[in-house]
């Protein structure tokens, strides 16, 4: 029977310098899938490689143990031993691998747990896999029931609550002074990296007034130029801050630049308007004291991070709750799988009963069709026909129950008897009690001539 | 006894009562459950208050049709200003997620109804003129926007000492309430809209204790001078010098509790029987 496998590496089991070794780019993805299902024991295939994690969904062909032949091809791939990557690779069958699947998409095998960022790289990973021509209608239904189940995690838990990183905090802590931020300016001081992708944040939040400042106005040019800013001279900075809302600090000054003094002047001139002052440079830009002044609301990179671990620790609860509905999910998932793998056998029995009651209905017809019959004579014909359709189709099971060899027969008589829901007596009455029977079974009746 | 006197005692609490009361109790459970966490019932805690809300108007409602007018005393008007208070909690409740102040007002609403209620009459007041009337149903409105804008300031000091301590793991914080922002102009707001309410009870009332011949040396008339001074204060400062959040929402406080105490003196005074 064939069953899913996965077999990856991710941030988990090895550091970046080992993953980016066995990253596929965008471009080979095809290529590899199509090598992957012709050379090896898959049949279908599926390849994710991001920054976090690259690995291989699959289903085995018939019988086959895929996972070992895999390792080797992701490892010759990227021209590597296969021994060397024995350690970080791992790999999943069966019901581990579904959960694995599931799990994966709903975000709970994150580096960030919760992070969303995940799902549509898988989407995009099944896309390609069908692009290949590599996924099949296994691959496809558990991908399906992943994404579905993703959903759930995410509506049904917490798991993806609470912002999760630095600059969303930020926001954040901005959004619970002003609600919404549509219409706030925000003044960027110091053009670092952080306060970029604060800004931006804050941007896509809805306040599109954001001016920067910094010593080197060559800087602050470059990077209102990138965040959709305005650049303005240092020397103005009291007052920027008399006009902003949000301040993000992120300067490399060794003394702070947001001082008591200068604050007692802003706030004033403010009239003690609300201004959260986001302080994420080291050594910090902002005095503590001015958190002191009415309105004004310090943050330092501490807090930030204080925050982020708090709304962590909060998804890592959620996830416990998150694991129960994947479990659940794929219980039923492995159910499918199973009522699909006797789909075929289900068929032909059924082809097989159909054909041969056609075959018999149809001659009862002719003959029925032939000439006249007296209503008694038409009963004889139709308890015929249901006589002969099953003798015919228990002739079958009947010889080959009888033909068994010792050392089935016990196990076929059990099978049938589980399949047909039946209780045989151990002692004679059974016999005695249905002798027709019996000898029917033991003899099936000699087609009689059609009644003329 | 005068037949007003009849007429008060006689008035039994009505079934609607019973029900605001129960009502109130449920909303106060189901709003402190949800700020333990389970933000899944916070609808079913804004539904029960609004049964209190619907119970506890029908019952002013019915006192109506035993000729109980909702500003005939301090006692009925009290009731009556547990009413408005609920009522504006719900109004913003539509807008902002307020289940820290709930759980504060709907106890207060309970008590205020209760005591309402239950405690007894006194001797009936004097048969009240048009003016009286006017006077205690404007007041009371007055007071009860007061105290929907005090409760929003309290939150604001709640969820802004939260903030500027940083106690991330409160419940206000957790709570993720109204925006602060939000909250200090809505207070502001109120406070606009109940300063000329209470200042043309004020007035009716200095007008109608002259006219009864009373004297004016009773502590709550210069008290209730005090809530109008807090309050054109505040207006002022806000106005003229941009006063606005912390020391705004302290000063809106200072004057609800002066309004407060002139309200138990009066109660006192009513059970007192002077």
């Amino acid at each position: 029977m064939s069953e899913l496998f996965v077999v990856g590496i991710s941030w988990r089991t090895a550091p970046v310098a080992v993953r980016e070794q066995l990253a596929f780019r965008d471009e080979e993805l095809v290529g590899t899938l199509q090598a992957m299902t012709t050379e090896l024991p898959v049949a279908e295939a599926l390849l994710v490689s991001t920054c976090n994690r690259v690995e291989v969904y699959g289903v085995s062909t018939p019988g086959a143990d895929p996972t070992g032949p895999v390792r080797t091809f992701l490892a010759r791939q990227r021209g590597l031993a296969p021994s060397a990557m024995a350690d970080v690779l791992y790999d999943h069958r069966g019901s581990s691998a579904v959960r694995h699947v599931f799990s994966v998409a709903s975000a709970l095998d994150s580096l960030v747990l919760g992070e969303a960022q995940i799902l549509g790289q898988l989407k995009a990973a099944y896309s390609v896999a069908g692009e290949a021509g590599t996924s099949g209608p296994v691959l496809g239904r558990c991908l399906e029931r992943a994404f579905g189940v993703a959903k759930r995690v995410r509506t049904e838990t917490a798991i993806a609550r609470g912002a999760a990183n630095v600059s969303t905090v930020a926001v954040d802590l901005a959004k619970r002074v002003f609600g919404d931020l549509t219409g706030k300016s925000v003044l960027v001081i110091g053009a670092g990296k952080m306060s970029r992708l604060a800004a931006r944040h804050l941007y896509s939040s809805g306040a599109h007034r954001i001016v920067v400042t910094n010593r080197s106005p060559d800087k602050a040019e470059a990077l209102a130029a990138e965040i959709d800013g305005i650049a303005q001279p240092w020397d103005d900075l009291e007052r920027l801050l008399v006009e902003a809302d949000v301040v993000i600090s992120s300067t490399g000054a060794r003394q702070p630049i947001l001082t008591r003094a200068l604050f007692k002047r802003v706030t004033k001139a403010r009239r003690w308007r609300q201004l959260v002052v986001i302080d994420i440079a080291v050594p910090r830009d902002a005095e503590p004291q001015i958190g002191d002044f009415d309105g004004v609301y310090v943050f330092d990179i501490d807090d930030l991070e204080k925050v982020v671990a708090a709304n962590l620790a909060e998804r890592a609860k959620a996830a416990e709750h998150a694991g129960r509905i994947v479990e659940h999910e794929a219980g039923q998932f492995e159910h499918w799988l199973r009522t699909q793998s006797v789909v075929p056998t289900i068929r032909a029995l059924r082809e097989r009963f159909a054909r041969v009651a056609d075959v018999e209905l149809q001659k009862s017809l002719d003959q029925l069709a032939r000439r006249e019959h007296t209503p008694a004579q038409q009963r004889e014909v139709m308890q015929r026909l249901v006589q002969l359709v099953v003798n015919k189709l228990l002739h079958q099971p009947t010889a080959a129950l009888r033909e068994a060899p010792p050392d089935e027969a016990g196990l076929r008589a059990e099978i049938l008897c589980q399949l047909f829901d039946l209780s045989p007596g151990t002692g004679d009455e059974p016999r005695e009690a249905q002798p027709a029977l019996d000898r029917e079974i033991a003899e099936p009746a000699p087609e009689r001539k059609a009644v003329t | 006894m005068t037949p007003a006197t009849e007429r008060l005692l006689s008035v039994s609490a009505s079934p609607a009562f019973w029900a605001a009361v129960v009502a109130y109790a449920a909303a106060t459970a189901a709003l402190l459950v949800v700020l333990a966490g389970h933000h899944k019932l916070r609808p079913l805690a804004l539904v029960l208050v609004g049964i209190a809300f619907a119970a506890h108007g029908t019952d002013i409602g019915w006192r109506g049709t035993q000729h109980v007018h909702p500003a005939q005393s301090v006692r009925e008007a009290l009731g009556f200003l547990a009413f408005i208070i609920t009522g504006g909690y719900l109004l913003a409740s539509a807008r902002y997620r307020l289940t820290v102040g709930g759980a504060a007002v709907m106890p207060v609403a309970l008590v205020m109804l209760v005591v309402a209620r239950l405690t007894p009459a006194g001797t009936a007041p004097e048969d009240l003129s048009t003016l009286g009337k006017i006077h205690i149903s404007l007041a009371t409105v007055g007071v009860g926007v007061f105290a929907l804008a005090s409760a929003l300031s309290m939150i604001y000091l709640i969820e802004e000492r939260a903030l500027r301590r940083k106690r991330f793991d409160t419940v206000a914080f957790k709570d993720n309430g109204a925006p602060l922002e939000a909250l200090d102009r809505l207070s502001h707001r109120l406070i606009w809209v109940g300063f000329p309410i209470f200042t043309v009870a004020l007035v009716l009332g200095a007008i109608w204790v002259s006219k009864l011949g009373e004297s004016l040396d009773r502590p709550e008339y210069p008290l209730a001078a005090v809530t109008w001074m807090f309050y054109a204060a505040l207006l002022v400062v806000r106005q003229a010098y941009g006063w606005r959040g912390r020391r705004a929402a302290r000063l809106t406080l200072a004057g609800f509790a002066a309004a407060l105490l002139v309200l138990v003196i009066y109660l006192v005074r009513r059970m007192a029987g002077g």
